[in-house]
């Protein structure tokens, strides 16, 4: 069945995804622990420099056999201290090289119609739940345009919407709203699921969090979705849930990216 | 808390190999006043009754984070200039806790020196202008506070 192909590609890419995320956070540690060492031997190596440079011209002022013996020194820890600056910076670019690929761009940002989107993640899931579960679009026609990287804010409605339906044993129905209100929008995710314990809710957005049998979940779902939705997005992810009420989680969005990134930090890094 | 001799500048990162190297790269090109610390709760003992002009700090230690850190160094000596010295993995929480220490300053691991230097020194005249400007303010405050008692015993002198 096409369905069934359009799953089976999705969960190939979600798969994927949750590696290149893993590897990501992998690539963002090591860089974080190599950049203190680094830094130090760059340093070091500067006060080296400058150091051997100043015993030179002191060594100007001795004189015979002493003094080219000493000079020869010098010289020989000048040209190595030379070797290791170039060594060094080489690890340091390599390591930046690192740090950009653990950022894992997602490219530019698109206006999109929300709605428009949300439809199409639901119409993927139907495929895999639909026999048991019932999935209610309650999604205004009129929502607004937002800002979005969409490819990855549907894998995080993907991902909250699998969780609801997993959730669910036996009948029930997953449903989903949406409005705007003072430039944001709020998406409400609703299950009659089996709800999540008092006593989980700190970890349910961490990563490596689960409760699935090896092989059906990795816990990085919700992790994953979340660093979209607020890192990626400036947005907020939270969920109300009680035991055998089902859970409800509300992600709100910016409909407009405003001085996002960059420019935020720069400007109010540097004054005090 | 005055500090009238040579600037302090406080460091204060767990891992001994950044001081030992910031140290021996300040002490050749400046001649400030460097204390060390790889316990943050040194550091925040040594703020509490002594003066400083700048303070640098890593951001990941054990028992205190550099926001915690900087956040006492701001209640202890406000005018005193804060710089986080990092590495990139803290990034966004100490970018989101910028504002909450009022950080001068954010230099990211592998830091470059001339770089920290440049950001040590324009901290060392923030910290004394402040404290200028302070002083100022107080001797404006007094005289003026004279002034008005001037005036007043004119009024009762001639009323
Ligand atoms: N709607 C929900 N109702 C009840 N429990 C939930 C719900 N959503 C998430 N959880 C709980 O949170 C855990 C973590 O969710 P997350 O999506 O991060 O990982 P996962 O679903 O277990 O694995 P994967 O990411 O591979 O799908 C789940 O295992 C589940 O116990
Ligand atoms: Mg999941």
């Amino acid at each position: 069945m096409k369905e069934d192909d359009q799953i089976e590609a999705l969960r190939r890419q979600l798969a994927e995804e949750h590696s290149m995320a893993q590897l990501g956070r992998l690539l963002a540690g090591i860089v974080h622990e190599i950049n203190t060492p680094i830094g130090s031997i760059l340093s070091n190596n500067q006060v080296v420099l400058r150091s051997l440079e100043m015993l030179k011209s002191d060594l100007e002022q001795l004189t015979g056999e002493k003094q080219a013996h000493a000079r020869a020194l010098v010289a020989s820890c000048q040209s190595l201290a030379q070797v290791d600056k170039i060594a060094c910076e080489r690890i340091s670019y390599i390591v930046r090289g690192l740090k950009s690929f653990a950022r894992a761009d997602a490219g530019e940002m698109q206006w999109v119609d929300l709605a428009d989107q949300i439809a199409a993640t639901l119409k993927l899931v139907q495929g895999q739940f639909g026999r048991r579960v019932k999935f209610e679009n309650e999604v205004p026609a009129t929502l607004p345009r937002i800002q979005c990287h969409p490819g990855k804010l549907n894998q995080a409605l993907l991902n909250i919407i699998v969780n609801g339906a997993q959730a669910i044993e036996g009948e029930g129905r997953v449903t989903i709203s949406a409005e705007p209100r003072e430039g944001r929008v709020t998406i409400r995710i609703q299950d009659t699921g089996k709800g999540i314990p008092a006593s989980a809710r700190d970890r349910i957005l961490r990563a490596g969090y689960t409760t699935k049998p090896p092989g059906e979940g990795t816990g990085l779902g919700l992790a994953i979705s979340r660093q979209i939705i607020e890192d990626l997005h400036g947005g907020a992810l939270d969920f109300i849930s009680a035991p055998d009420q089902g859970t409800t989680f509300i992600i709100e969005l910016p409909v407009e990216q405003v001085n996002r990134g960059d420019e935020r930090q720069s400007s109010s890094a540097s004054r005090g | 808390m005055e500090t009238n001799g040579n600037p302090v500048v406080l460091l204060v990162d767990d891992e001994e190999m950044v001081i030992t190297s910031v140290r021996a790269f300040l002490s050749l090109e400046t001649d400030y006043q460097i204390e060390g610390f790889t316990d943050p709760e040194r550091a925040a003992a040594y703020i509490k009754d002594r003066p400083f002009d700048v303070i640098v700090s890593d951001y990941l230690m054990p028992k205190l984070t550099g926001i915690q850190l900087l956040k006492r160094a701001k209640d202890a000596a406000p005018e005193a200039s804060r710089i986080l010295l990092t590495g990139h993995a803290d990034k966004q929480s100490a970018i989101d806790a910028i504002n909450d220490v009022a950080l001068f300053q954010y230099i990211e691991k592998p830091w470059d020196n001339m770089q920290l230097l440049l950001a040590i020194q324009g901290g060392i005249e923030r910290t004394r202008l402040l404290r200028d400007l302070r002083d100022r303010m107080a001797e404006l405050a007094a005289a003026n506070d004279s002034l008005k008692d001037v005036h007043r015993r004119l009024i009762k002198a001639f009323l």
